[in-house]
């Protein structure tokens, strides 16, 4: 075989210059830390760190979608969580207006110290985030979530809640109608009242003694007085019922189709006490309102004062009770968002590793190829060397 | 026989010997000049004389000078490295197109990923206008990036279109420059000697000529060859040489193709019809790779801004009142183009029409109906007179399907409108629904109250109900939605049947009731809302879609918006069943051109790998039959110096013995 000595050059040129672009390459690699800089570096695995790329900023931006719902539903638990301790006050002030031995001016001096407390939870109700959100502002408002009106504290805003994304689903905002409007009245099931005008004998809130019995029906005790003797009769919906003349006792159990009823006391000829379903309108601030305007109304008798009393405390118990259901669902929510947290931080650590894994450079294989390619370059310099050396002109003198 | 004939053998064998010393002086100082073949003396014993004592030789003579040549290896090299210089060019140009698809942070999918993201932070916060800053900011910047890549694109298709011109003109010069050599070597063919140095010039010539187009050569008797393109076109035939033209092309002006003109008309020759050369992988390139490349940008683009665009017209915006949002995102409109050759009447094409603005327009018109169903290629309308009137031919140029249209007809996501005066037959025309989208792509909306974050309807389930259900999401799903309808859904039973009434609040509608059923995980759809519902519905639960009240604060498009980065929203193909192959997100959908132009770029770099080594092989068994070696032509010196040194003494022997025989003489 003849070997063309231009060709020789160029051939061994041509490789040499081959391997150094390989080590260049190679190189490029070990010094970005990147296997993959460009598609065509290999197809796959840049479409596969491209997904995982997406999914690591999906990740963030959940995660920014979970710092906004943790930090309203902190503020809105420590919120509800003031509210509550201050209707504990209320509550406990209700007791003591219930003591016998107080007369008006004494209850009017805690019907003042009950208003201030209403006022204190307007402001808690109204509170927002400080950046523009209501925190009980429910699917939205511009002005402040509550508003006193002149019959009672309405809500202004609509209901439900605004929510993050529907990856995560975390509320933005609580729901003000549902926490601080909406408790069930009466025991949750019915509502017992006294007619205006009972004087001398009080209802309790009654029981639920058979809930297969239940109608949902409105009814009336009415009693009569006639010869000293007192009976009552049970009304459904304004109509007679089967119990027109029933012996009263005082405080003994009336049951009416599944609720347990007890009236004490000694009530006047045609005095009636009503039992309606219960219904889910109770707001905070209609019962402080209604408690403040009894305590501060004079001239009641003991036995309205006990029924009022005993009514307030039943209606604390039920506003009471739904602002705690609140603030547990926002306790349940920061919960939840904790391990959403994990969740996202967990799933961002395993993208971002199928990133790395996808186009980083393994250095240990890198070094290894590289030390490789560098021996396969260094060989290659000497043996060109060495060839082109030989010549035939070199032993030919003269 | 005679002591003249030692002289005359002696200066014969002395001169044979310097003309091999001369030819190999020649191979040594021609041992680095492209193209030249080894050459060599032939030498010829002269004829001998018929003596009584029988023949006698009468030394050597020198024939003629022949160089080192194989036809057949020559060729071989220059088709092969015809191929390997196609390739080399497609793929300098493929990296560089690859530029345009970047990976990772700098890349479109990257960019548009942000985009929607940035809605988290707006639904997060909707009344928060640098919330809503930051989420134009990143709409803007993926427009930046869109007109940017196509602007890459289309410096490349201007960069292509320059080489191709230059292309034409070194074809032109190589082809006159073969010509020319063709009458020399004609010239000379009487004088029964192979002119070596010509001929190595003229292969050269065709050499360098196939690097830019492949072609074909056939010799004709005079010596002369002749050069054909394509296998049919004759680039040169004898002493003529026919000149090529870059022509613009038919529908496209941008774009080059390479054409001849004969009889005042320049026609462009049939995509495909030049095989190899540096031309042959800038056209393929320009023709495939690049309307490839913008088919898939275009579509992302078109995607994206339609359906970006369309949700934000479902949303209200922050502005006094509330009203529909205005498009987020410009992007150019689908292109006709019109073929050069179309029937022309009076100066104009015949389809054609003056507009209402007074400009005129093709009567061929595109519209985009459905954004998420739009396909990444060009398509081709052609009047084929086979068809009946008002019927078009439509083909796909990606793969090539066909389909008949007519006037109206909805063709992957567009509507194509055929306006009288109507084509006449055999008329061309050349639709882009995408490619344009991505030219001049703008960022439409500048005011950030102007992002439509709310929803127009919110739905309030009723504290008294007994049931768990919880409104999941609520979202306006068409344009028909009447925001003035407030929805009632009752529960009639534990099982999800329900009745509805929607009551227009204005009065100006009546009411209308109705009844239908919950499936848990499908939503409840009136008015043009999808509503979802989480848990169970009891009987008598109700809940209320009505109007939103306070826009300002509601981020239920927002979060739509946001939710758009997991919709299938590219790409949506139906088949001929009617049958519906869903798209895929626009990560998936970039991830997929990524990896498309990606493995492109791969095979056509590794098509150049391996198209230059067969073209290396070839080459080196050129140089090994016809180029010199040193250390050969050393030899060959030390064998020509000692023949003419034998050639010396035999003149000195014969001078003796003449001397000898003066001598006698004296």
């Amino acid at each position: 075989m003849r070997i063309s000595t231009a060709n020789a050059y160029d051939t061994g040129i041509d490789s040499l210059s081959r391997r150094q672009a390989d080590l260049s390459d190679l190189q490029a690699q070990m010094t970005s830390g990147k296997r993959v800089a460009k598609a065509s570096d290999d197809p796959a695995a840049a479409a596969r760190a491209e997904r995982a790329l997406a999914s690591i900023s999906r990740t963030e931006t959940s995660q920014r979608a979970v710092d906004a719902s943790k930090v309203v539903m902190t503020q809105t638990e420590s919120s509800l969580g003031t509210a509550g301790d201050l209707m504990q006050s209320a509550r406990e002030l209700m007791v003591a207006a219930g003591n016998a031995t107080y007369g008006d001016s004494e209850r009017a001096s805690i019907a003042a110290q009950l208003k201030s407390i209403r006022d204190q939870l307007f402001v808690v109700a109204n509170s927002s985030d400080g950046a523009g959100t209501y925190l009980f502002g429910g699917q939205g408002s511009t002005q402040k979530p509550f508003v006193d009106a002149p019959g009672g504290v309405q809500y202004a805003a609509t209901g439900g809640q605004t929510r993050t994304e529907a990856g995560t689903n975390l509320p933005l905002t609580s729901d003000g109608q549902a926490s601080w409007l909406s408790a069930r009245t009466g025991n949750g099931v019915f509502v017992t009242s006294a007619a205006p005008g009972v004087a001398t004998a009080t209802i309790d809130s009654g029981i639920v003694s058979d809930p297969s019995a239940l109608t949902g029906a409105d009814y009336a005790l009415k009693f009569t007085v006639s010869g000293g003797v007192t009976t009552y009769a049970v009304l459904k919906n304004g109509l007679p019922t089967a119990v027109t003349a029933a012996p009263y006792v005082s405080g003994q159990s009336i049951v009416v189709d599944g609720m347990t009823v007890a009236v004490s006391g000694a009530p006047a000829n045609g005095d009636q006490f009503q039992l309606a379903p219960s219904t889910p309108t109770l707001s905070v601030f209609d019962t402080l309102d209604k408690a403040i305007t009894g305590l501060q109304t004079s001239g009641r008798t003991t036995s309205q004062i006990a029924q009022a009393t005993g009514d307030n405390l039943r209606d604390v118990d039920s506003v009471m009770g739904t602002l705690q259901t609140a603030r547990a669902a926002a306790g349940a929510v920061l919960n939840r968002i904790d391990s959403e947290s994990s969740r996202l931080d967990t799933q961002k650590l395993a993208s971002t590793t199928e990133r790395s894994n996808a186009e980083d450079v393994d250095m240990v294989h890198a070094i290894s190829d590289f030390q490789n390619k560098q021996s396969g370059y260094d060989a290659a310099l000497k043996s060109y060397a060495l060839v082109q050396r030989l010549s035939l002109f070199q032993y030919v003198n003269g | 026989m005679s002591i003249s004939s030692l002289l005359s053998i002696g200066s014969r064998a002395m001169t044979a010997s310097y003309a091999q010393l001369t030819v190999t002086g020649n191979n040594i100082a021609n041992a680095n000049t492209v193209g030249y073949s080894r050459q060599n003396a032939e030498l010829q014993t002269a004829f001998s004389q018929q003596t009584g004592s029988g023949f006698f030789g009468k030394g050597v003579n020198v024939a003629t000078v022949t160089r080192a040549h194989d036809d057949f290896l020559t060729r071989e090299a220059s088709m092969t490295s015809s191929i390997a210089a196609g390739d080399a060019a497609r793929s300098t140009q493929l990296r560089q197109m690859e530029n345009v698809f970047q990976t990772g942070e700098a890349g479109l999918g990257y960019s548009a990923q942000r985009l929607f993201n940035a809605f988290v932070d707006v639904a997060n916060k909707p009344q928060d206008s640098s919330a809503r800053q930051t989420a134009l900011a990143r709409v803007g910047d993926l427009a930046d990036r869109f007109s940017t890549a196509s602007g890459q694109l289309d410096s490349l298709q201007t960069g292509v279109a320059e080489q191709l011109r230059t292309s034409v003109g070194s074809i032109n010069s190589l082809t006159t420059q073969i010509a020319s050599l063709n009458r020399q070597i004609a010239n000379v063919q009487g004088t029964g000697h192979a002119p070596n140095d010509l001929l190595d010039q003229r292969d050269t010539a065709i050499s360098n000529l196939s690097q830019l187009a492949q072609v074909t050569t056939v010799p004709a008797a005079d010596g002369s060859v002749g050069v054909f393109l394509g296998g049919s076109q004759q680039l040169v035939l004898g002493g003529n040489a026919t000149a090529l033209a870059a022509v613009p092309d038919a529908f496209d002006p941008g774009k080059t193709q390479i054409g001849i003109t004969t009889g005042g008309v320049t026609r462009a020759f049939p995509d495909g019809f030049i095989a190899g050369g540096s031309v042959s992988g800038l056209l393929r390139f320009q023709n495939h790779d690049l309307a490839d490349a913008r088919g898939l940008l275009g579509q992302l683009a078109s995607a994206i801004a339609g359906q970006l665009n369309s949700q934000q017209a479902l949303g209200l915006d922050l502005g006094t009142p509330a009203a529909a949002g205005a498009p987020l995102l410009s992007i150019g409109v689908p292109l006709v183009l019109p073929s050069s050759a179309n029937a022309m009447s009076g100066g104009v094409p015949v389809a054609s029409y003056v507009n209402g603005s007074g400009v005129r327009v093709s009567s061929v018109s595109l519209t985009t109906v459905d954004s998420k169903s739009l396909q990444p290629s060009d398509y081709e309308l052609t009047a084929d007179p086979s068809l009946p009137a008002g019927r078009y031919k439509l083909t796909r140029l990606s793969d090539g399907t066909t389909s008949t249209v007519a006037n109206g007809s909805v063709v992957d996501g567009f509507r194509i409108d055929v306006a009288a005066p109507t084509p006449a037959a055999g008329d061309r025309f050349l639709l882009e629904p995408v490619s344009n989208s991505t030219r001049n792509m703008a960022r439409a909306l500048d005011d950030p109250k102007g992002i439509a974050a709310a929803s127009p309807v919110a739905a309030t389930t009723n504290v008294a109900n007994t049931g768990t259900a919880t409104v999941a999401s609520l979202a306006a799903v068409s344009p028909s939605i009447n925001p003035n309808l407030t929805a009632t859904i009752t529960f009639t039973d534990n099982l999800g049947n329900y009745s509805y009434s929607l009551v227009d609040t204005t009065g100006a509608l009546p009411t209308v009731n109705g009844t239908g059923s919950f499936v848990a995980g499908q939503p409840i759809a009136l008015n043009g809302f999808a509503l979802q519902l989480n848990g169970v519905p009891k009987t008598s639960d109700s809940l209320v879609v009505a109007k939103t009240a306070f826009p300002a604060s509601d981020n239920g498009n927002a979060n739509a918006l946001l939710g758009l980065r997991d919709a299938a929203i590219v790409g949506q193909q139906t088949l001929g069943g009617g049958a519906i192959v869903p798209g895929m997100n626009v990560t998936d959908a970039y991830a997929s051109a990524l990896g498309t132009i990606g493995v492109r770029v791969q095979s056509g770099k590794a098509a150049a790998d391996q198209s230059a080594s067969i073209a290396t092989d070839a080459k080196t068994a050129v140089a090994e039959k016809s180029g010199v070696n040193l250390d050969e032509e050393a030899a060959r010196l030390i064998q020509y110096q000692q023949s003419y040194q034998a050639a010396a003494k035999m003149l000195q022997i014969a001078q003796s013995l003449f001397d000898s025989v003066l001598q006698i003489g004296r």
